[in-house]
């Protein structure tokens, strides 16, 4: 299988995230059964450095990178992931997640992508790490002229 | 059943189909006090969670991916934000219990520091995964002075299909401040 070159895949559009959304904190702590307060209840993070604003899950944090990589690549699409946190986002941040293509590579008779990920607020990084997406789906878009561009939570929102 | 690794503490008696791998909670006691003797973080590497079922039903694949902010998945297929707690209730624990094994304190004392998420096949609704993992690593760490300031807990679990086909592979990576 011929690897296409860097310059032929189109760039991973960032997804933006306007609003994270404490209700949804809470739905997600149940979900995960997990106990720890600073997720639901804002007496629990009341000290000066949250304001009683609660803290997202850092799952979901990294979920906004896959949701990232799955709507350039297709569901399904990804193999791997790996990353770090480094900070806190908190009830109400905006957020967007961005990536790039370091490299091409196959491997089971899979066509794959490593990319560098991160999720940022403003110039925060809050998430730095890698990941593996198969792109054999892409072949279709690859070597147009997609532009880098910016998929914000408003239109996930209207598809609800 | 065609499960034959060891038989979690609940799952005996589960018909099959029908799982409930949801392990019971001990949440984090606010008030407890104390830090873990090196020896008890030591002995912490090897320990192994005792393993189980768990299938993830459409109603929670939905509102999972609701949380993320997306539209519901395509198929059947779970969304990778999964790999995060049916691993840990898969292998029939959970994060209160991981919580009150490693130590875990008040509010704010535990922190999140990676995963590592493989996704070695589709993962979808309905179908019974089992869990299996325990705890790789414990170091600890000390300030200049001595004084005991964190210890880094990382644990794996692996999820595998009922052909015994291990589709997912987790690594989590945790900071217990003390």
């Amino acid at each position: 299988m011929e690897v296409p070159a860097l310059s032929t895949l189109p760039l991973i559009p960032s997804l933006h995230i306007a609003c994270v959304d404490p209700q949804r904190m809470k739905t997600m702590a149940a979900l995960l059964r997990d106990p720890y307060p600073i997720h639901w209840d804002p007496e629990s993070v009341s000290d000066a450095a949250h304001g009683g604003r609660t803290v997202n899950q850092g799952p979901l944090n990294l979920a906004y990178i896959a949701n990232m990589l799955m709507a350039w690549a297709g569901d399904g699409s990804i193999r791997r992931l790996e990353a770090s946190f480094h900070a806190h986002v908190l009830a109400g941040d905006a957020v967007t997640a961005s990536g790039e293509v370091d490299e091409l590579f196959d491997i089971g008779g899979e066509r794959r992508a490593r990319c560098s990920v991160r999720l940022l607020r403003g110039d925060d990084l809050i998430v730095t790490g890698t990941a593996e997406v198969a792109i054999a789906e892409m072949d279709a878009i690859a070597g147009t002229d997609r532009m880098p561009g910016q998929i914000s939570s408003e239109l996930h929102e209207d598809l609800l | 059943m065609r499960y034959r690794l060891g038989v979690p503490r609940f799952a005996e008696s589960i018909p099959d189909g029908h799982v409930n791998a949801v392990a019971t909670q001990d949440p984090v006691d606010p008030d407890r006090v104390g830090i873990p003797s090196d020896e008890e973080i030591a002995a912490l590497v090897g320990y192994r969670f005792p393993g189980g079922l768990r299938k993830v039903e459409r109603w929670e694949n939905w509102l999972l991916t609701d949380c993320t902010q997306r539209q519901p998945m395509s198929g059947k297929q779970l969304h990778p934000v999964v790999l995060f707690h049916v691993p840990i209730q898969a292998a029939s624990t959970s994060i209160g219990e991981i919580f009150s094994l490693c130590g875990g304190g008040p509010a704010g004392s535990v922190t999140l520091l990676g995963y590592e998420w493989e996704y070695l096949a589709v993962m979808s609704e309905d179908v019974v995964y089992r869990g299996d993992g325990g705890v790789v690593a414990a170091t600890r760490f000390r300030g200049s002075d001595g004084r005991v300031t964190h210890d880094d807990i990382f644990f794996v679990i692996e999820l595998s299909d009922p052909e015994e086909t291990t589709v997912a592979r987790v690594t989590t990576r945790w900071r217990f401040l003390r």
